[in-house]
């Protein structure tokens, strides 16, 4: 931060301050911060298009299921990050901690164990189609970020040679990102739709495959291509959300890929002369310069990356199709529909809030996760 | 002798060593040409699907054999693009006026006047860039409604210009990309302009605006794309044609049109045009100005 800039009179300086930022906070405060406090107190509410009853908590309730189960997965998912942490702590230094590891692998073990069964009383008595569609947000989320990340990073690097008619190539791969996304999604409906006639059912006729029914397919990723007939959190993506994942890699490939060209391009030269000269080949000095280096704009796309999925609307809206029988409905379309649908303001709300916690908690739990990998240059 | 026979060594191995400098780049063309393929065939087969006829869409063609520019005509009047087009380019342009103005005026106060709280109250400003529409949109369209609080300008704000497009005229990552640029403005400028008798205002205006072209080019271009591409606010804020956006009419027509897929990505089409051609004309601001807003955030 700068201190002290130009200074005129002191007491204009102050009143003028104040002035040129009042439009803009007045807009964020009125229609950003104000809306999260007044969700809070809509979800206490009964709240059916007008003001109800004060219910307390009971709209989280009846989200949540038994309130205890949510404590203690709750309690089993910070019992993971600790397990992580000891995990990390046991490579520190040159003793190799043996006692941490074991220590750790049990924690985590009793974690996952328990959070399975806590999840499973939650499911018993809570909301499905909301609990449900944060495991598909959850899945569309490890579906695409690390792979959008991985192909961002290959197009980068492919671009960073620096060959003619980079910019060009540039240019097309930024092309998605700025497309409107409702138009997009309509193409997308109609290359991978269930018809024998789309894009993508000839592409698979081509090759010898079944045409598949693609966004209109409700089955389970592992169903599909092994016959396992999976339930619960392991059941797997359905081949209706895997359309969408390709649809949201598709988007952000190329961004991701602007962003750490530009990484890319910051990282000096003599790093890699001194490399190629001690013998390290191209892999190596990968490995050991271009990735520590790049971690912190890595880390940024990850943590952007993930709060985009969560917050994800306007394709998984336009894809949905009735024969996905709910299997793309990710939360905020679940939100969307007990709002506009069902017309149930309060619980909608409590359901915003719970959302708007695991987004803050996915962030936390990012930064401490990343934060002993990140090298800030 | 010695030397001459390096030299002949070194030619003779020359073309070899040019011969690999061109197959790995060849093989680094290929991949691009790959992905750039997949990055852009959506495109390529909405152009081509919006030029066939019905019958063509069904019969898995791959080219249409007589190009059907009419669709284009058939989709923008059964669609009523005209009334959302011209809707599209009104809202677009009122909420660009509003978030400039106030991005730059609040950007320029937090990266060049100082008073009481400003770090912290720019700290809180970025905090906000991590909540979620989700959370807000419902009392968003309460407030809209009059139902929180009585607005000025009429009741409600359902279709109304002012319901689309006051709520985006402030953007923290505006505020936040024209801050950093603005703080590079050396203080001899400032110093100079206080001699000639200048106020912040007039500084701003006559100075600071006319260094800042590239940042005020990103955050433009940014602006537009998404105020064009919004979708979820317009569509619960318009309920009549009105002022309905061309988002939201595009998906009111794919409701309504369903199987016909030409007619469908003639509109596709024409809603993506316009942001092709800004894309097109301001790339490098574009693609530099992101790339460097990642960084820094």
């Amino acid at each position: 931060m700068i201190k002290a800039r130009f200074s005129g009179s002191r007491f204009r300086d102050i009143l003028t301050g104040y002035l040129f930022i009042s439009p803009a906070l007045i807009i964020i405060a009125l229609f950003g911060v104000f809306p999260i406090i007044y969700a809070a107190y809509m979800s206490l509410h009964r709240w059916r298009v007008r003001q109800g009853n004060f219910l307390g908590l009971a709209n989280y309730e009846a989200i949540l299921g038994d309130f205890r189960a949510a404590l203690v997965f709750f309690a089993a998912l910070v019992m993971l990050l600790i397990a992580y942490w000891l995990y990390a702590e046991a490579f520190k230094g040159s003793k190799q901690r043996l006692g941490f590891k074991i220590l750790a692998v049990l924690l985590s073990l009793g974690a996952f164990y328990s959070a399975s069964r806590a999840w499973k009383q939650m499911m018993a008595s809570g909301d499905d189609d909301f609990l449900e569609s944060l495991i598909h947000t959850l899945y569309y989320a490890l579906g695409t970020v690390p792979s959008q990340i991985a192909l961002g990073l290959l197009i980068a690097y492919l671009l960073f040679q620096n060959l003619p008619g980079k910019e060009w190539f540039r240019v097309l791969f930024f092309l998605p990102y700025i497309t409107p996304v409702v138009a997009a999604a309509t193409v997308f409906r109609g290359m991978f739709s269930e018809r024998m006639s789309s894009l993508a059912n000839q592409a698979l006729t081509l090759i010898g495959l079944e045409p598949q029914k693609w966004l209109a397919e409700s089955r389970s990723l592992p169903e599909l291509l092994f016959g396992l007939n999976l339930n619960g959190f392991w059941e797997g993506p359905s081949l209706a959300l895997l359309t969408i994942m390709i649809f949201g890699i598709w988007t952000y490939a190329g961004y991701n890929a602007v962003i750490l060209l530009a990484g890319l391009s910051g990282i000096p030269k003599n790093l890699y002369e001194a490399a190629e000269i001690d013998g390290a080949n191209a892999w190596q000095s990968f490995k050991n310069i271009t990735f520590p280096l790049l971690s912190p704009v890595i880390f940024y796309l990850a943590i952007t990356g993930f709060i985009g999925t969560f917050q994800a609307f306007n394709h998984l809206f336009v894809m949905r199709n009735d024969f996905a029988r709910g299997t793309v409905d990710v939360a905020s379309i679940a939100i969307f529909d007990s709002f506009y649908k069902a017309n149930k303001f309060g619980y909608a709300s409590a359901e915003a809030i719970i959302l708007f916690f695991i987004i803050l908690l996915l962030t936390i739990a990012q930064f401490t996760i990343f934060n002993r990998r990140v090298f800030y240059g | 002798m010695a030397s001459q026979s390096l030299s002949q060594t070194v030619q003779k191995r020359l073309p070899t060593e040019a011969y690999h400098f061109k197959s790995r780049h060849l093989l680094t063309y290929l991949c691009l040409i790959i992905g750039a393929f997949f990055a852009i065939l959506p495109f390529l087969w909405m152009i081509s699907t919006s030029l066939m006829t019905l019958g063509e869409t069904i019969n898995r063609q791959v080219i249409p054999a007589n190009p059907q520019w009419q669709n284009y005509v058939i989709s923008w009047n059964e669609a009523k693009f005209s009334t959302y087009f011209l809707n599209s380019v009104v809202i677009t342009a009122v909420t660009l006026t509003g978030l400039l103005i106030t991005s730059v005026l609040a950007a320029y106060a937090f990266a060049c006047i100082s008073f009481p709280g400003r770090n912290l109250i720019f700290s809180l400003l970025l905090a906000t860039l991590m909540i979620p529409e989700t959370v807000t949109i419902i009392p968003q369209l309460l407030m809209i409604r009059g139902q929180v609080f009585p607005l000025p300008f009429g009741p409600s704000w359902m279709n109304s210009l002012q319901g689309l497009s006051v709520p985006f005229m402030a953007s923290a990552f505006s505020i936040f990309l024209l801050r950093q640029f603005f703080a590079t403005i050396p203080n001899d400028l400032w110093d100079a302009a206080r001699i000639d008798g200048a106020g912040h205002l007039r500084f701003l205006i006559q100075i600071v605006l006319p260094m800042s072209r590239p940042v005020l080019m990103t955050v433009t271009l940014l602006g537009f794309i998404a105020s064009w591409n919004a979708f979820l606010w317009p569509l619960l804020v318009t309920t009549t044609a009105k002022w309905r956006p061309l988002m939201v009419g595009l998906w009111t027509f794919i409701t309504e049109a369903g199987a016909e897929t030409h007619l469908l990505m003639a509109g596709a089409v024409i809603t993506i045009v316009p942001v092709l051609i800004v894309f097109f004309l301001a790339q490098k601001h574009f693609t530099e100005g992101i790339a460097t807003s990642g960084l820094k955030g």
